[in-house]
Order: structure tokens, then sequence, then C-alpha cells
């Protein structure tokens, strides 16, 4: 018995250093071309222009930087609510489609990704400016009668990158729906359920966790958002990732640069760390 | 001009310069803005350059300050020649980060001397003037006074997103300051204007940008580079130019501290501001050269609407001062965009 419960236990380790083994150029490429560069830029944050924190009491201690702050988790929130309600229906839909029509529009939902992101931001752009084929139709349609600010705003961001985030929300959220047993439904509706209650009370909560994993993904993407708000957006609404591309390019600060980079992975982290916490795909199963 | 971020951010802070590296003995690299800006510097300079020499010049860009001073730390400079914005180039030279350029090599004699420092020579100059789309309002501004006049002028109107020298200055010539009394920039007065008519911006930041706002009407006018306005009316667009006190700047050539390719650098920044490449670069783009001797080969016709035939009302920005106050001017210029 003790002899075989040893062996057991080796065979077990052998094989989980072999499964370590796999990971090592992962490990590898990761620390030499990510970990090592972050640490190297946060260094400068505490050592430029002179070593101490008054890079993080000018950040802290400004309102327009605090500004800068809200503006960016003001669009992140939006921009993940929105996804998360649009997205819902479509992920349920694909999932409970036939394979045939389900694979179609699947590959509309992905080709959408794979289309240059500068020449979507743009198309955007004209779409929506104050002479554009949005602000067209509401006119002719009567709508309103003069042409609303869609773009360099708030607004336009919140189109733009909702759009380019949509997919993050429906492809995990499909593979979760598509997990859920349709005879549950069945069983909810034969218990009386309405369709109200089989949804907010059968069918949400088992999609919890797909939607929490989604709305994560998307809402830490558009922390550190740059292309879409710098071309969408106007400077009142600037996000994180502007800040430290005025830093970084133009005022050619990096100690300030690398202390916004610095708040803004802090910020990160600890998302991630409440997912794990809280939003355990696992345990919620 | 300071468009491509996202992706360069990281190998920049390393100094992994994107672009080819370490390019060999009859190689070099010139990075400038991108567009046509870009490649018009390419067709009159560098074919040309390499057609004489047998020196094959690799394009790079866009230009990126913190991509230049990684490369310089690093010491693993991957661009020879770089353009950049004038007030940089004197402040840039000034922190180190630049080869001093050898006069034996570059004949300064017949280039504009407003814009030669040991660091830097121009690289062509343009004018911030005023635009405007004739077939989206009915009146032009014609002063930067009408374009800061909402009551007359209303709409939007559309500035330089960047902490450069123009706006600051158009601001302050429309509150009345007189153009010989601009400097010491009085930032305070001159954000006062501004903050009258900001809800109104819409600003650009690539030249791309600004023809399309213009050409959309999107912003039927504002203050633009003046090559690019001459760009958009070469495709249709009706736009009227009013170049009442206009705004110099210039762009410079510089090499970066470090370069392997030091010869060939100093070689390719004489063919650039030869006379004729200059004159070439002008005919193609609408800026200015700032060879002396270029004017007289190009056409007449043309030589007209170029910035240099446009000096009564002119407005030299002061390169020497922005060089000093850049860091303080950008801080708060980006404070008080994003307010």
């Amino acid at each position: 018995m003790v002899l075989s419960a040893t062996t057991e236990g080796e065979r077990g380790s052998v094989r989980r250093d072999r499964k370590f083994g796999y990971i090592v150029p992962a490990l590898l490429l990761i620390t030499f071309f990510f970990v090592i560069p972050v640490l190297m830029l946060l260094m400068r944050s505490v050592l430029e222009p002179a070593p101490g924190l008054q890079n993080y009491r000018e950040l802290l201690g400004s309102t327009t930087y605090l500004r800068v702050f809200l503006n960016t988790f003001t669009v992140a929130g939006l921009v993940t609510l929105i996804a998360v309600v649009i997205g819902f229906p479509v992920a349920w839909l694909l999932a409970i489609m036939p394979e045939r029509w389900s694979r179609l529009i699947l590959a509309i939902v992905i080709l959408s990704m794979w289309t240059n992101l500068l020449a979507r931001t743009y198309a955007w752009m004209v779409l929506l400016q104050r002479t554009g084929v949005v602000n067209k139709i509401l006119i002719n349609l009567g709508i309103t009668d003069k042409p609303l600010a869609l773009v360099n705003n708030l607004v336009g961001v919140t189109i733009g990158m909702t759009y380019i985030m949509l997919p993050f929300v429906i492809l995990p959220l499909i593979g979760v729906l598509k997990s859920i047993d349709p005879a549950i439904l069945r069983a909810a509706a034969l218990c009386g359920a309405n369709k109200r209650q089989s949804f907010m009370r059968v069918l949400l909560p088992l999609a919890l966790p797909g939607i929490a994993s989604g709305a994560l993904m998307v809402f830490v993407m558009s922390l550190g958002y740059y292309v879409t708000p710098a071309l969408l957006g106007g400077t009142s609404n600037m996000m994180l990732a502007e800040l430290v591309a005025q830093f970084v390019q133009s005022l050619v600060n990096w100690g300030m640069g690398g202390a916004a980079a610095l708040v803004l992975l802090l910020v990160t982290l600890a998302l991630y760390a409440i997912q794990l916490k809280f939003l355990n795909p696992d345990r919620a199963r | 001009m300071h468009k491509t971020f996202a992706i360069s951010l990281v190998s920049a802070m390393l100094g992994f310069a994107g672009g080819p590296t370490a390019a060999s003995a009859a190689d070099m690299v010139f990075t400038s803005w991108g567009g046509t800006t870009q490649d018009a510097q390419k067709q009159n300079w560098a074919d040309a350059f390499t057609s004489t020499t047998g020196t094959n010049v690799t394009q790079d860009g866009p230009t990126d300050y913190g991509k230049l001073k990684a490369m310089v730390e690093s010491k693993n400079v991957a661009w020879d020649v770089v353009d950049v914005e004038g007030d940089y180039a004197v402040q840039a030279g000034n922190a180190g980060l630049l080869e001093k350029l050898d006069f034996s090599v570059i004949d300064k004699s017949k280039l504009d001397p407003r814009f030669v420092t040991d660091y830097s020579v121009g690289s062509f100059y343009y004018s911030f003037v005023i635009g405007c789309n004739k077939d989206a309002v009915s009146a032009c501004p014609q002063t930067w006074a009408d374009l800061f006049d909402t009551a007359k002028f209303p709409g939007k109107r559309t500035f330089y997103k960047w902490s450069a020298p123009g706006v600051i200055e158009a601001a302050l010539l429309s509150d009345g300051v007189p153009a010989d009394k601009l400097y010491p920039l009085d930032l305070d007065r001159a954000f006062k204007k501004l903050d009258t008519i900001k809800s109104d911006i819409v600003w650009w930041d690539s030249g791309a940008q600004s023809q399309q706002l213009l050409a959309s009407a999107e912003a039927p006018f504002g203050s633009f580079w003046n090559g690019r306005l001459t760009a958009l009316s070469q495709t249709g667009v009706s736009v009227e130019t009013s170049w009442t006190n206009n705004i110099t700047a210039a762009d410079a050539l510089v090499v970066p501290k470090g370069t392997k390719n030091k010869d060939e650098a100093m070689k390719f920044i004489a063919a650039a501001t030869s006379d004729k490449a200059q004159a070439g670069f002008a005919t193609t783009t609408g800026y200015a050269p700032i060879n002396l001797d270029s004017p007289q080969l190009m056409d007449a016709e043309l030589r007209k609407t170029l910035p240099d035939q446009k000096a009564e009302t002119q407005v030299n920005a002061d390169m020497g001062y922005w060089a000093a106050h850049r860091d303080k001017i950008g801080t708060r210029w980006y404070a008080w965009q994003a307010k």
C-alpha cells in the first residue's frame, strides 16, 4: 500500500514536471518580451526625473488627471454594459440556432474582428460625423432637424468601442449558453415559470460565469484602449492610454507615462483578482 | 503627426525600435511623418540620392520622439536621418540626443539661416493658414480674429491637436496682440481666448484628418498646414485659403546620436537640402523650400502659392522660445484640453 502510494505520487509529479516543461518557451517569451520591459517602464516612474514618488503625487493630486481616470472608467463601464446587453441575445440566438445558420452569423461576427482596426474606426468617423450617413438618415426621417453630435465626444467613443468589443462578449457566451441543457428551461416552464422568470431565475444565473468573464475582458481591454478613443473622442473625454501617449510621445516625459501605465496595470490586476475570487467559473458551475 | 502609437509603446520603451535594424554600409534609414509628405520626400530626395550615390534609403515612420530617445539611450539607433518639428530639434540637440551636423559636407551658405542650428537644418517650411470650404458656408473667415469669432462665423472649427507652435500664436493674434509682441507668449491670455471657442473646436491630429474634416464640412473652417490645403484643392474641393498673419514653422532634419551611418546621413542631408531636391519637394507638396537657390528653379505660377511669397503679414513662430518652454507649454496645453 505504502509503496504503491509513493509510486503513484512520484508518477504524478513526474507527469506534472513534463507538463510544466511544455510551457517554458511561452514563459520565456513572456518574461523577456513582456515582464522585463514592463518592469523597466515602471522603474522609470520612480526614477525619472529624480528618484521618488513625485510622479505619482502629480498624477493623483491633479484634478485634470483624475478626470482622465474617471473618463476611462466611465467609457469602459458604458461599453461593457452595452456590449453585454446587445451581445447576450446574439449569443443566445447563436447557441440555439441550427448549426448551418449559426456558422454563417458567427463568421460575420468573427470577420469583423479581422478587418483592420484603423479602417473600421475611420469608417465610424465617416458614418457618424455631422454630414455623415447616420445624421442624414435621421434628418430625412424627421427624427431630428439639426445634425446630432455623434462623434468627437463620449457618444462616438462608446459606439465605436462597443462595436469593436462585441465579439469578445459574444464568443465566450456562446460556449456557456450551449453548455446549458435546454431541458432545464423546459423543466422551469413545466414548473410554472413564465418567460421572464425562467430568464431571470434560470438562464441568467447559469449564464453568469460567461457574462462575467466576457464583461471583465471587455472592461479590461477598454481601459487601455487607444486608437478608437483618440479618433472618435474629443479631448475632454480623454482616456488613460491617450494620456500615456502624450507623456511618452509628445512631452517625452517617461516618468509620468510610466506612472500612468502602472496605475492602469494595478487597476487591471485588481479587477482580475476580483474575478478569480468571486466569479470563478469552476466554482459557479 | 503623432497618430500611430499603440504598438510602438513597449518597443519604444526598450529601444526595440521597429523597422529595419543595423543597416549595412550602403544602406540607411530615413524616418518622417508618412502620408503625402513622406511620399514627396522619398520621390524628390531619397530616390535621387540612391541613384547618384548607390546608397539605399529605407523609409520608416512615423517620427516618434519617444522612440528616438529610446534608440539613443539604448545605443541601438536604427534611424539615420529623421524629420522632426523645428522646436523639438533645438530641444533634442540641447539634450544631447543628436549628432552635430558636418557642415563641411552640408553647404549651409545656401540654406535659410532661420532654420539652421548646430544639430539641424530645415527640412521644409510651412505655414498655418486659415482654410475654408467655400461650398459649405456663405462667408469664409479671413483673419484669426474671424476664426475665433463664433457669433460672426458659427459652427465647428478645427485646430492642430498636439502642443506645437501655431494655435497659441493664433489665439493671441486674434485677441489683438501685435505680431511683433507675441514672445514671450502670454499663456494666460491665450488660454482665456481659447476658452471662448473651446466647445466649437474639433481637433485634427494628422494632416489627413484635417483634410477629411474640411472636405466633409464636419468643420467648414480652421487652421491648417498650407500644403494640405493645396493637395485638397487639387482633388476638387473648393478651398479658400487666407494667408493673413500666416504662422510659419519649419520641420528639421536631424541625425540621432550614435548612428552607425553618420557619413551617409550627412551626405543624405546635403542632397536633400540641395537646390534641386528642395525645389522638387516644394513643387510636389506646396510647402516652401529652405534652400535659397531653389525658388528660381521653380515654376513662376506655383511659386506664388508658397509660404515664402506670403511674407507681408507673416508671423515666424519663435523656435528658440518654443524649445525652451516646450515641456511647460505642453503640460499646460494637454491639461487644458482634457478639462
